[in-house]
């Protein structure tokens, strides 16, 4: 059996004519764990190479390029997936790997919480929206933009009354943003808006919210600028990307017009404690204008 | 947002003085759901002077006043003002920059030039400002070769070799076509370096002497020689090191240059026909030319046309000087524009801690001092590998440690990153020093130690500063 499955594989592989009969025998003799029990007893050292390593702007896998150089360079302004050759019609395997790496990051960003310790150390208190779980979360929009009741309590209680600016926390569609970004871009506008004698209520973390909810905290907190720091949906080139959206005087209802939001903050893209800084300028220009998204021109 | 500002460009060089009005286009290319990025996306040369002799009242001494008249009439045949200018270069090259009332000249400019233009000069900055005004670092990033644009002038060639649009050096040779003067048939002026290097040649060529075809060809021929000697066209005879103005220093070893453009006066010889009328302009212009088309080692590598050739060094200064500072930065408009401030360079291995960067700052301030008194300065660095917001604070405190100097002084600290994390990093000051000091904290401009600065007013909605930084020394 072990022999014909030998023969089977060579005569591909010839037939396929990619690879010299040495390497053929070799390959073959890979593939087939041999009966001899000193083959089994070999364990090696190494490690397979974890392909989230890999930096996709380097990557560039075309055999016979035209101009790699070239092609380089460009890769180099954008992690695309680009330039990464093929095995027969379809992708080599390196980069089908880093592909469901991506996935897989992307979905574990919508699905798994946020770590509550984290929260915690950043000393936020948790409140959370009308969804009792993620599923509900994510089939029920409408209740992710509204606070259980619990919540409108517990935020009249512990929160600032009618602070210049209230800043909030809420992990979206990714968790992974929250862990992310949070402990560099939060204190990175705090520390912006104490350089510009910005009044600043308490901060907390919404479980289960989408950016709707705002308005129904502007409102229970009567904050003059209301932010949202929330995860985005991830994409397959970051998971852990995040936008703000920062509205003056926002009520329940408002048309969607009158948020500014600014986005793709993460490691690589803006970074978070610059965009935490430029936020806290933004909120200030606001403040100095009365408005804000479409009102306001910046 | 699309927003223009208007540049000027003065070049008062050995035989030609010239001006060139450019505009710079600047646009936010993020989108508006992002952080601005703003960025200069065009550059338009919208008026071009006549090319007019360099007035000289003694051959040491520039005619300000007639430089002056030169520029003012410029102005109005152009229909511009000195306050629609918000940035640009005068600068004196080759020769004059050696006369006697240099900066003279510049001051006479000074009100001229709108708020923000800057005066300068210096060889090496010089073959920047030509080799980019020639198109040099566009052929060479288009092709991913590596360009040399020889600028040969009246009195100087300033070399500026780009590799893939990168810089990779410059040079200054005492090379140019008005280094030998003839007027009615007679040898009115020979630079000495060039009759020794005739002289070297057995050679003998002095004022008063017929002007002779033959020997002033032959001594244009040596003169190419030495330009394709410094380009590595071919191996360096003894007397080459001495044709190096100032005695300044060759292009760095093995550059392998594929291609050339030429630029300066000289140039259009040398792309052009064979002027009959060799004397046309009382010089070996025109001899210089013929010999560098027909030097047989420069001819080795490729000829590019330039894209500009006598005016390449006036529309590289209208056009090339200025950078845009970061989108996100700190800076209290009242406090600009600021001028003429050397850098104080951290260099990147005193980076790497906390601790050697408040040394560097602290042992280099004292250099700074102009008879014991402070002046203002710019603390520079690339700020790798600093961006968490604990990285920041950290990093405030050294700068703030290292500068207590300057933040006891009068002068505002001022801080240039290479790093997006300006507006971070000023704020961090502000707070840790309780909004008692002036900062102004830019990003995304590359300095140098020995460099200088010119911070303008901000444009682009006022989110970005125009700079421009005044590189004296490449080769050192």
């Amino acid at each position: 059996m072990e022999k014909d499955l030998k023969t089977i594989i060579e005569q591909v592989l010839r037939e396929m004519n990619i690879t010299p009969d040495s390497v053929v025998s070799a390959a073959v003799a890979a593939a087939i764990p041999s009966s001899g029990s000193e083959s089994c007893s070999v364990i090696e050292d190494g490690i397979i190479p974890d392909v989230t390593e890999v930096d996709i702007r380097t990557q560039y896998l075309v055999k016979t390029p035209e101009n790699k150089e070239a092609y380089a360079e460009l890769k180099a302004y954008a992690p695309c997936r680009l330039g990464i050759g093929k095995a027969g019609a379809r992708y080599k395997t390196d980069p089908a790997l880093q592909f469901r790496a991506a996935h897989s990051a992307a979905q574990d960003a919508v699905f798994s919480d946020v770590d509550q310790d984290f929260v915690d150390r950043m000393g936020l208190f948790t409140v959370q929206s009308q969804c009792d779980s993620k599923d509900i979360y994510l089939t029920r929009p409408d209740l992710g933009r509204k606070l259980s009741d619990e919540a409108v309590a517990v935020i009249k209680e512990k929160c600032a009354k009618n602070p210049t600016v209230q800043i909030y926390v809420s992990d979206g569609l990714s968790s992974a943003a929250v862990a992310g970004n949070i402990a560099d871009l939060l204190p990175g506008i705090l520390q912006g808006l104490q350089s510009y004698n910005i009044n600043v209520g308490t901060p907390f973390f919404v479980k289960y919210g989408r950016v709707g909810a705002m308005d129904q905290i502007s409102e229970l907190t009567g904050a003059e600028v209301t932010c949202v720091l929330i995860g985005e949906r991830p994409g397959l080139i970051t998971a852990e990307s995040m936008s703000a959206y920062i509205a003056y005087k926002a009520t329940v209802g408002m048309p969607e017009a009158r948020r500014t939001v600014v986005s793709n903050i993460h490691k690589a893209g803006t970074v978070p404690v610059e965009a935490g800084a430029h936020i806290a300028e933004i909120i200030k220009i606001m403040l100095e204008r009365k408005a804000s998204g479409t009102d306001l021109k910046l | 947002m699309h927003e223009e500002i208007l540049s000027v460009g003065v070049d008062i060089g050995t035989s030609t003085t010239q001006l060139v009005f450019s505009r710079l286009v600047i646009e936010n290319q993020a989108s508006s759901f992002t952080v601005p990025r703003i960025n200069i996306v065009e550059k338009i040369v919208e008026y071009r002077s006549d090319i007019y002799m360099t007035p000289l009242k003694s051959p040491a001494e520039i005619d300000a006043d007639k430089v002056k008249q030169i520029v003012q009439n410029e102005y109005s045949k152009a229909g511009r003002h000195p306050k629609d200018i918000s940035t640009g270069a005068v600068i004196i090259t080759g020769e004059t920059a050696r006369k006697e009332n240099a900066n003279e000249v510049l001051s006479a400019l000074s009100d001229m030039a709108g708020d923000f233009v800057v005066a300068t000069a210096g060889p090496d900055l010089e073959s920047v400002l030509a080799a980019r005004g020639a198109g040099a670092d566009t052929h060479s990033k288009q092709r991913r070769a590596v360009v040399a644009n020889l600028d040969v002038g009246g009195g100087t060639t300033n070399i500026g070799v780009y590799d893939n649009g990168r810089l990779a050096g410059v040079c200054c040779l005492d090379i140019g076509g008005r280094l030998i003067k003839v007027e009615n048939g007679l040898i009115t002026y020979v630079f000495p370096k060039i009759s020794a290097l005739a002289k070297k040649n057995g050679i003998s060529i002095n004022t008063g002497d017929r002007a002779d075809l033959q020997t002033l060809s032959r001594i244009c021929e040596l003169m190419a020689a030495q330009l394709a000697q410094a380009i590595e066209c071919s191996p360096k005879d003894d007397i080459h090191s001495s044709l190096y103005t100032n005695n300044g220093k060759p292009l760095p070893q093995g550059l392998n240059i594929n291609a050339i453009t030429y630029s300066g006066g000289v140039a259009d010889c040398v792309y052009g026909q064979p002027d009959e009328n060799w004397l046309r302009y009382g010089d070996v212009g025109v001899l210089l030319g013929d010999a560098i088309r027909k030097n047989r080692d420069l001819s080795k590598v490729e000829l590019l046309p330039a894209a500009e050739t006598i005016r390449a060094t006036v529309v590289g200064a209208g056009t090339h000087t200025t950078e845009i500072s970061g989108s996100t930065i700190s800076y209290d408009r009242s406090l600009l524009p600021i001028k003429n401030v050397p850098i104080l360079r951290i260099s990147e291995e005193e980076e790497r801690s906390l601790e050697t960067i408040e040394a560097s700052i602290r042992t280099q301030l004292p250099l700074y001092k102009t008879e014991g008194k402070p002046e203002q300065v710019a603390i520079a660095f690339t700020g790798i590998g600093r961006t968490g917001f604990n990285d920041i604070q950290a990093l405030a405190g050294a700068v703030i440690r290292g500068a207590q100097e300057v933040i006891n002084g009068p002068f505002p600290l001022l801080l240039v990153i290479e790093k997006d994390i300006a507006k971070a990093l000023g704020h961090a000051i502000k707070v840790q020093l309780e909004g008692k000091k002036d900062v102004i904290c830019i990003d995304g401009i590359a300095t140098l130690g020995g460099d200088y600065i010119d911070v303008g007013e901000p444009i682009g909605a006022g989110s970005v500063l125009p700079v421009v930084v005044k590189t004296l020394i490449f080769n050192s």
